[in-house]
């Protein structure tokens, strides 16, 4: 069979391993700290990850959802690991997917570095912030605040509406003063689309919060960075998909080196979710013209949602 | 054509950051898949068996690391000749990718005497720095 007929199968495979894995009981032998889990051979768990993380990598490319933000709630409800070590493996896989990405969005001129910095300045500091009250807070205490932040994550995705080019009639004092603004080439378009972006403030004030809780659950911070840079400071949505990696790779950075230092950080959990995340999703990239995007995209938000379920309900011992 | 028409409106200091980012980031995963073989493969003595991490990884990791010494922070530098110390260093390096790219970023801003985002870009790396550093969580 050749690679391009394989295709075909390549996605509908992956949605039914990670169903399957969704769809287990809670066995004995998920629950940490069962003799089951001691039992079970490392290697087991570690093939497990990296098979997982492949078929979540390919999942998440093509319903347009960032990687980190699925990995931390399924991995913590139904791998054997501690929260602490998923939520330091989770920065980790964001920040190496925003780092591959970085170099051709840049290149491209899709991505805007003065927009970047400027909002990832204060957002760093607060991701520091979050790390550190994510890693003393009591472990029943973030698997409720993060089922619950999930499903509100659910409902943004559900319910927001991007505009591909949003209409500014006057950039804001600040983003002049700091000459935010931008050009770059629409190949939708096949034109040039210049912007320029409103309401400065109120999106530093946004990306506090939003630095805030990528380093409290660590959690890749797509899935706010990208409205806030669209519907409240208007850049065009490639433009703001683009910039949102940036974001996320500094304020990941910053929360990473706190679970670093924090001992919250195993190789054995951290190196196969990489390895297996990067993998998926430069194959999920190839198949983003062959499925129906909008079909897997409602697919994942239900699997999100299950899994912000799942971890409510373990934060109340159910 | 409309990839020259893309690459057009990048201007010097972007593609001074993706030049290093492309650099610095490819030869990260690179570490980083090599570190874990010589760990799992036991290619280098370990500070910790495998196994004996494995049996703990449900616990907090403030209780792991009261049970066991494994690398965390900067002291997997001291232990480089371990290969679980070596699979965290590479970790470390991926996690120091960015502020390499924000010191070319600053250098090429400053060149081009763009004095705000010379500012800024420092001000960002010395935050990333002081995370690294450890200094508000009690690094090694």
């Amino acid at each position: 069979m050749r690679f391009s007929d394989m295709k075909h199968h390549i996605f509908p495979a992956a949605l039914c391993g990670m169903l399957l894995f969704l769809l287990l009981p809670s066995h004995p032998a998920l629950a940490a700290g069962s003799e089951a889990v001691v039992q079970t051979a490392w290697w087991a768990w570690v093939i497990g990850l990296f098979v997982f993380t492949f078929l979540l990598g390919i999942v998440a490319v093509v319903a347009g959802v960032g990687g980190g933000v699925l990995y931390v709630p399924i991995v913590s409800s139904f791998f054997p690991f501690h929260i602490d070590f998923v939520r330091g493996a989770g920065l980790l896989v964001a920040l190496a997917g925003a780092l591959s990405a970085g170099p051709p969005l840049l290149r491209k001129g899709l991505a805007n570095l003065k927009l970047a910095l400027s909002m990832a300045l204060i957002g760093s500091i607060s991701s520091i912030a979050g790390a550190l009250a994510g890693l003393a807070m009591p472990e029943k205490a973030v698997q409720i605040a993060l089922g619950a932040t999930i499903l509100a994550i659910t409902v943004i995705m559900y319910t927001a509406k991007n505009s591909a080019y949003p209409e500014i009639s006057e950039p804001d004092t600040l983003s002049k003063a700091l000459h935010i603004h931008g050009i770059y080439y629409d190949e939708h378009l096949k034109k040039d689309v210049s912007w320029q972006i409103h309401r400065t403030p109120v999106g530093l004030l946004l990306f506090i919060l939003i630095g805030f809780m990528a380093g409290m659950f660590g959690l890749g911070a797509g899935w706010a960075n990208v409205p806030v840079f669209n519907l409240v400071l208007g850049a065009p949505l490639r433009v703001s998909v683009a910039t949102s990696v940036f974001v996320l790779s500094i304020n990941d950075t910053a929360a990473a080196w706190v679970y670093l230092h924090k001992g919250a950080v195993l190789p054995l959990i951290a190196v196969p979710s990489i390895t297996g995340m990067m993998l998926g999703t430069r194959i999920g990239a190839k198949l983003l013209t062959r499925v129906h995007t909008s079909v897997v995209r409602r697919v994942v938000i239900a699997l999100l949602a299950v899994a912000g379920l799942r971890a409510l309900l373990k934060g109340f011992g159910i | 054509m409309a990839e020259m028409k893309e690459t057009q409106h990048a201007d010097r200091v972007q593609l001074a950051y993706a030049g290093v980012l492309a650099i610095a980031s490819n030869l990260g995963i690179v570490f980083v898949a090599a570190g874990f073989l010589v760990y799992v493969f036991r290619l280098l003595p370990l500070s910790v068996p495998v196994e004996q991490v494995a049996s703990l990884w449900h616990l907090r990791a403030s209780e792991l690391h009261a049970l066991i010494h494994v690398p965390s922070g900067w002291n997997c530098l001291q232990e480089l000749g371990r290969g679980d110390a070596l699979s965290y260093a590479s970790i470390i390096y991926l996690s120091s990718v960015t502020m390499f790219c924000l010191l070319s970023a600053a250098s090429a801003f400053f060149r081009g005497k763009d004095y705000i985002y010379t500012a800024i870009s420092l001000l960002q790396l010395a935050v990333l720095v002081f995370a690294a550093a450890g200094i508000v969580s009690g690094g090694h």
